[in-house]
């Protein structure tokens, strides 16, 4: 993945999500204020947000379902329009809860999804389901299917017609453990091999972390960042944590080598410089130097949800 | 356009896996089983006495217990009855894709929005199609069952164009049905809106405003079959505009679910 952000870096961009000023007003509530954001070919975008934070409201307005009050969205190049056929040729998307018609096979819904992508080849439908592993399910009607079942199924019908832009709203939402691997893999498969891009909205972190080349962050209806990886990285937290038998002792030699450390409340102390989370071995010998080795040295990272409502302001002070 | 056969084929697809239809159908078959009821009663007087209220009833809504008089009540119970089971119809087949949280998979999609539209309601008009021939021909069988009188060539096509041209504008008039499914984003407002239209259409009918008021005029019909001409242009217009209000609210409305 890093390989690819730093080859998106290099060559000139060929934007497949654009959106100017993007801004949805409910009365006098604003749901989006003011988006702009790029989302580059075969890159995978995330876009991290609280409930309410926005982000289906974006993806409704990205799917011109939704009317923005003021700015535009671009896709494929095709400027986005209610009502509109295009692009929609080349894109495919889950928004919210997936839902299908519960009287229809899975196969039939699929059936229908293809129906709705004009040009899209009939053996589409099996190669989808085969891809989806919805094989065991194919003539069961979707009213009886599981909940990691349906999310499948709307994965599939977004993907029947081969999109070379995929939106995905919480995608992961349902799937069993086994099945969030599965579908990573399908959308990392999908960008690397089909230069597929996929924009997707999610609130496990992890997931976003395996899986995003860049993450928005969206709070209250505005972008409050935009980072790749390597950033989201550089701005977590990191401190390195010691355990020592002498505290005092220990503090007062790492104070001679030029380190302030915080008492934690275990007894462990904490050191947040960068020399010392880069150079724990310089921590080691000094202490050793001041009598009192390190019965253990753990260099700790802020976890991403700690990070993420630190950034968005919500119980951030941990 | 040439997408419409691939919608028309997704939308008869929900529609016969649904039992919905079953249902409806189901409803349909009650009015030609209680018209032949009404007129076997009322054939027999006796047997009309011994069953209290129901010959009480038999006698008031029956004119002859001849074809004429049966098929004229077969017309007006498909009228009336009709035209709610047609709601159901057109309102299940627009207001089901809010409900099952569908309609975002109908809208970013490279096919004609008019071409969706226009599947759905040519499905329904199908539907109801399909109830009306039953009810007649299952009517046209129990008629024949009890041995009714007076079923000459002449009676009986009579009788079956008078019910075509009913169920003709009944369908017409059901169409802004469809709108009203989509603006309500499901079954409630249209099935509200039915039950005033029958209200505000008898209720015109007793005020002599029943030749202008669209829900009215297939009542009006059945009384007097020479109709101003503006009648039917009305009938045309509020199905019409029952179409456009439907295409514009898919196409420029924010769709939120």
């Amino acid at each position: 993945m890093r390989l690819r952000s730093q080859k998106s870096k290099e060559q000139p961009m060929n934007w497949i999500i654009e959106t100017e000023e993007l801004c949805k007003q409910y009365g006098t509530v604003t749901a989006v204020q003011d988006l702009s954001l790029r989302v580059a070919e075969g890159e995978i975008y995330t876009f991290l947000g609280l409930n309410g934070a926005g982000k289906t409201t974006t993806i409704r307005m990205l799917l011109g379902m939704i009317k923005p009050t003021h700015g535009s969205a671009t896709m494929l190049g095709k400027r986005v329009r209610l009502g509109s056929r295009e692009p929609w040729a080349d894109v495919g998307y889950l928004v919210e809860t997936p839902h299908a018609y519960p009287e229809l096979s899975v196969r039939e819904n699929l059936e229908a999804a293809r129906r709705l992508h004009p040009g899209t080849p009939r053996q589409a439908v099996e190669q989808t389901i085969e891809r989806l592993g919805l094989a065991a399910y194919a003539d069961r009607r979707a009213g009886t299917l599981s909940l990691g079942n349906v999310q499948r199924l709307g994965l599939a019908k977004a993907l029947v017609h081969r999109p070379k832009l995929i939106l995905l709203d919480e995608p992961a939402n349902g799937l069993d453990p086994a099945g969030i691997v599965e579908i990573r893999e399908l959308l990392l498969e999908m960008t690397r091999q089909e230069g597929v891009t996929v924009f997707m909205s999610s609130h496990i972190l992890a997931e976003v972390a395996r899986l995003a080349d860049r993450i928005g962050i969206i709070h209250a209806g505005k972008l409050l960042r935009e980072m790749d990886m390597a950033g989201l990285e550089r701005e977590r937290r990191r401190r390195l944590v010691v355990r020592v038998r002498d505290r005092e002792a220990a503090r007062q030699a790492l104070a001679a080598a030029g380190f302030q450390a915080e008492e934690l409340a275990d007894g462990s102390l904490a050191l947040g410089q960068a020399g010392a989370i880069e150079r724990p071995d310089d921590i080691a010998s000094a202490l050793v130097r001041g009598g009192t080795p390190p019965l253990q040295l753990l260099l700790e990272e802020e976890e991403l949800e700690d990070y993420f409502l630190r950034l968005v302001g919500v119980n951030g002070d941990k | 356009m040439n997408t419409l056969p691939d919608m028309f084929w997704i939308e008869l697809r929900k529609v016969l896996r649904s039992r919905v239809p079953f249902f409806t159908a189901l409803g349909f078959l009650f009015m030609p089983f209680i018209g032949a009821l009404l007129i076997f009663i009322y054939k027999d007087p006796q047997l009309a006495r011994q069953l209290g209220l129901l010959g009480a009833k038999a006698n008031l809504t029956v004119s002859s217990a001849d074809w004429p008089g049966y098929l004229n009540l077969l017309i007006e119970f498909t009228a009336l009855g009709g035209f709610f089971f047609f709601c159901l119809a057109i309102s299940w087949t627009f207001g089901r894709e809010f409900t099952d949280g569908t309609l975002k998979d109908l809208l970013a999609v490279p096919v004609p929005r008019f071409a969706i539209l226009l599947a759905k309601f040519l499905v329904a008009a199908l539907w109801c199609a399909v109830l009306i021939l039953e009810t007649y021909l299952v009517g046209l069988g129990l008629g024949a069952a009890i041995r009714l009188p007076g079923g000459t060539p002449a009676v009986i096509l009579h009788g079956v164009g008078m019910a075509a041209a009913t169920a003709v504008m009944s369908i017409l008039l059901v169409m802004p049905f469809g709108f009203f499914a989509s603006l309500g984003r499901g079954y409630l407002l249209p099935i509200g809106i039915a039950l005033l239209a029958l209200i505000l259409g008898n209720l015109s009918m007793t005020l002599g405003w029943g030749e202008y008021f669209p829900w009215a005029i297939p009542g009006m019909f059945l009384q007097e079959p020479h109709l101003p001409f503006f009648s039917y242009i009305i009938v045309v217009c509020t199905s019409l505009a029952g179409v456009a209000g439907t295409y514009f609210w898919w196409k420029y409305a924010d769709q939120n679910r």
